[in-house]
């Protein structure tokens, strides 16, 4: 059910855009979110927020401004519309980037996305407490600094001048725990977080487990020699590097130069048995998205079928910049232009049973850092902090830390040894991926 | 920015409700952003941030919640409802506000409310892609972004405090990208500070695009980068991350408190080789990481970090003061109203030493030359960090060889603080943002040409 205030504070925009001869759309986002941090055995943090965030694009004479206010009374939400469109007055013209066609509603299921529960704050603070005390009682944890859960509920609504609306609702709540373990001069500070729907479809004491059994494992790594090894990513790591590589596949990018893929559609680019595509109607996944930032209704996009390029993610402004269809992947919030993003990707099965992607020795990878500085999606070179294990067979012979793997994203797509037949969410449930066994990767130690 | 009788009442109630310390935290923010695509606008965009972040400290424990409106009624609800669990008879009294302006040492002329310039910001880009351009046909393309904010701050707490502030940020990037077949590099050019519009009147834009446009050449030309342990010197300027990461984290009380540091317990001892001596100074004029007063009303330092090796202070925010006993610095920072406040760095910096570049390169017999430094992270609680190579060559023979491809250097902060053994006098600063805790906030990172004797690279030959 869309809040009338909203409502209210929408039309009030969009007439303005049109009485000033633009036309234009307007999204809000608001969010109301529980976190709590537990340390030393009290709680060390406890945070209730709630925010709203107005932002409104405008096309006048075929030039785009944004501007946004987290103020709605209605001096606020005037100058919001003034300023965009004095920004637009500055802008290229640009006779691709428009607002939507149609005047449709689009509407999230709370029974799917929003399910209430009946679980407490103090039930919450309990659960938050109790990973730290049964983490900090197991052998060698020094500290638990890092754990806590969080319970967020985040609205999206977007409202174009042609008519058409959109409203989203879901709630995600999440737990995690990082614990300092030491062993003489060892030491290791690790850790996982889970995510789910519902405060009670989390178990907390599987992040316990995980936790410690993830630092005990980790504690006497030490670097492998520098040479090429095999790697096989786990499931968080492959996701968190082929996120970081996202880019490449946008229409932004593309039209804006910068896309080593923007002039390979129809070309190899992988593996014959790589496919990569976005699938954001899986309702299991938490990036699941029924409209993208446009408002435009979303479905499952194949970017990468047997190792070829098929289309590159588009928005309005891409798609009619290159004369293809739009694929429903703009990117926008309140505060920021239109852009090209992929919603929930995933990596196909491939034809390899999930075991025989072991064979022979290889490097498990199950850490990478410096995701956000060590790699360069217009190069597509990445050089990364990384921790695993040194594998062979299937078995994990030793632990290994203090090393890098560097390579380049594009360059790995065609030096895939298998893809496993079966596919993996990662903890963020953001991503659906099929494991990939690369050849050939340089590795410091 | 809101009624001194509000914030009296707010505090008042959150005392009445048993909380030992209060504080309103009012944040008005203003924004401008333009981003060009070679000589066109590509977006422009604007905005005004404003909220009340209202904190409560129980004993050790902070209750923080926030909220866009101003009515008493609102706010006193919120902290009614922040205290639900922990509200108990009075355990203090409040202090009436004793107001007091924070002295602004910057002085922005050409700020955001008064003069946006955004013209002149336009083609001050557009001149850097002309000059990025005009350096090599192999310049594909220019990507520039030019940013300009006004936070002001008002700040209320029960001890009676009652301050407020305005700061004034700009920053302008240019990145050019270098392209050949299917090869593509990038490279990139950063100014900016804590001043006004008027920073231009310093800035070269033919400078910032051809040097951009350098950089993008040199990486376009580079080979793969060796592999393994070996002496690194690290250029000035942005190189200074590698303090930042390696040991400026580990110092602030946000991870010493939670004794998740590895220097949580070395107070007065020798921790880094005599040539490093170490500074968080947010007093520095007009500089990126600057403040006139922390986000907890405090007037900013200098901070001595390292004496000649030796660890003499940490950063510490006034909870981190009272779980650890170490003074405050004026270190309590946040992105914005929505963050509770936690020890930070402003700018910090090695302090510059005597040896110059050739003798450092000439002193190795295999190693590598980062003249330009990304970003990183750190793992406070092992001190592991990494950070990325921007622009490297290869040192052979005491002499600088070809550029290196994409490098990221990984080591523990104790161990290369150990492995420093030479520190230059070109001591440079560069502007970054840093994400903590309590969110992303301006950073400078400083330092000389510094050699490291021993470190792990992580090179793709």
């Amino acid at each position: 059910m869309a809040d009338p205030a909203i409502e209210s504070h929408a039309r009030r925009v969009l007439d303005e855009v049109v009485r000033a001869g633009a036309h234009g759309d307007l999204i809000v986002h608001q969010d109301a979110s529980l976190s709590l941090k537990a340390h030393d055995g009290d709680l060390e943090e406890h945070k209730v927020n709630s925010t709203r965030v107005y932002g409104v694009r405008v096309i006048k004479d075929c030039r785009a401004g944004i501007a946004y206010s987290e103020a709605a009374d209605a001096a606020a939400l005037h100058s919001m519309v003034a300023q965009a469109l004095q920004n637009a007055a500055f802008a290229r013209e640009d006779d691709k980037e428009a607002i939507a066609d149609g005047n449709g509603s689009l509407v999230t299921d709370d029974a799917t996305l929003c399910r209430q529960d009946d679980v407490t704050v103090e039930t919450k603070i309990a659960a938050a407490l109790a990973m730290e005390r049964e983490l900090a009682a197991r052998d060698k944890v020094q500290n638990v600094p890092y754990n806590g859960v969080q319970d967020v509920t985040a609205e999206r609504y977007v409202f174009t001048t042609a008519g058409h609306t959109a409203h989203s609702k879901a709630r995600l709540c999440n737990a995690y725990a990082y614990a300092l373990l030491k062993d003489g001069d060892k030491d290791v500070l690790d850790g996982v977080e889970r995510t789910a729907r519902q405060f009670d479809e989390l178990d907390t004491s599987v992040i316990v487990e995980e936790t410690y059994a993830r630092c005990i494992a980790l504690l006497h790594g030490e670097a492998v020699p520098s040479r090429h090894y095999d790697v096989l990513f786990d499931v968080e790591c492959q996701a968190a590097l082929f996120d970081a590589f996202a880019s490449v596949f946008s229409g932004r990018a593309a039209r804006d130069g910068i896309s080593p893929l923007r002039e390979r559609i129809g070309e190899r680019i992988g593996v014959d048995g790589l496919d990569i595509r976005d699938a954001p109607r899986r309702t299991e996944g938490f990036g699941y998205a029924l409209f993208d930032g446009e408002g435009i209704a979303t479905a499952t996009t194949t970017l990468v079928e047997r190792g070829r390029l098929v289309t590159l993610a588009h928005n309005s402004a891409t798609a009619g910049h290159f004369g293809v269809a739009n694929t429903g992947h703009a990117a926008r919030s309140p505060k920021t232009p239109l852009g090209v993003a992929l919603h929930q990707p995933e990596i196909g099965p491939g034809e390899i049973r999930e075991s025989d992607l072991t064979s022979g020795e290889y490097l498990e990878i199950v850490d990478l850092a410096g995701l956000h500085s060590g790699t360069n999606a217009v190069s597509g070179d990445f050089s990364l902090g990384a921790a695993g294990f040194l594998c062979a067979d299937g078995e994990r012979l030793r632990p290994v830390r203090n090393i890098t793997v560097a390579g380049n994203f594009l360059d790995m797509l065609t030096k895939i040894v298998g893809i496993g037949d079966v596919q993996h969410w990662n903890a963020r449930r953001s991503a659906l991926m099929a494991r990939i066994r690369f050849a050939d990767m340089p590795i410091s130690g | 920015m809101i009624d001194a009788r509000i914030a009296q009442s707010v505090i008042d109630h959150a005392v009445a409700l048993g909380a030992d310390f209060a504080e309103v935290f009012v944040e008005r923010n203003e924004v401008s952003n333009i981003a060009t695509l070679s000589d066109q606008v590509q977006d422009l965009s604007s905005g005004i941030d404003f909220g009340i972040g209202l904190r409560l400290v129980y004993s050790s424990k902070v209750l923080y919640g926030y909220t866009n409106r101003t009515d008493e009624d609102e706010l006193r609800r919120i902290v009614t409802e922040l205290a639900a669990k922990d509200r108990r008879d009075p355990a203090t009294a409040t202090s009436a506000f004793d107001f007091r302006a924070a002295d602004d040492v910057h002085g922005a002329k050409r700020t955001l409310s008064t003069d946006p310039a955004l013209r002149e910001k336009v083609d001050y880009l557009f001149a850097a892609n002309r000059a990025a351009r005009a350096v090599s046909n192999q310049i594909s393309q220019t990507r520039g972004t030019c940013g300009q904010r006004q936070q002001a701050v008002e700040i209320f707490n029960s001890d009676g405090l009652h301050t407020n502030d305005t700061r004034h940020y700009i920053r302008a990037t240019l990145q050019a990208v270098a392209a050949s077949g299917t090869e593509q590099a990038t490279g990139t050019q950063t100014d900016g500070g804590l001043q006004g519009w008027e920073i231009v009147e310093t800035l070269d834009p033919a400078a910032c695009g051809a040097e951009a446009a350098r950089q993008a050449l040199v990486n376009l030309a580079a080979k793969p980068c060796p592999s393994g342990r070996m002496p690194v010197v690290i250029g000035n300027g942005f190189g200074g991350v590698i303090f930042h990461e390696a040991c400026g984290h580990l110092l602030e009380t946000t991870s010493v408190a939670k004794q998740a540091s590895v220097f949580h317990d070395r107070l007065g001892e020798t921790i880094a080789t005599s040539v490093v001596s170490a500074v968080d100074d947010g007093t520095l004029t007009r500089e990126w990481g600057s403040i006139n007063i922390d986000d907890e009303g405090m007037p900013t330092e200098r901070t001595q970090l390292i004496e000649n090796g030796r660890l003499v202070n940490f950063l510490a925010d006034r909870l981190g003061a009272e779980k650890t006993g170490h003074r405050r610095t004026g270190s309590g920072r946040r992105q914005s109203y929505r963050f509770a406040p936690a020890s930070r760095m402003r700018n910090t910096f090695i302090e510059p030493g005597e040896d110059s570049l050739d003798d450092m390169i000439g002193s190795i017999d295999r190693g590598i030359y980062a003249a330009r430094m990304g970003g990183g992270s750190v793992q406070p609680g092992t001190g592991e960090f990494n950070f990325a190579v921007t622009e490297g060559y290869v040192v052979e023979d005491g002499k600088v060889g070809h550029p290196v491809k994409a490098a990221t250097l990984i080591s523990t902060g104790p161990d290369v603080l150990r492995c420093i053994s030479m520190v230059g006098a070109d001591f440079a600063l560069a502007t970054g943002m840093c994400g903590s805790v309590s969110g992303m906030v301006p950073t400078t990172v400083g330092q000389a040409t510094l050699k490291v004797d021993d470190i792990l690279v992580g090179g793709n030959a």
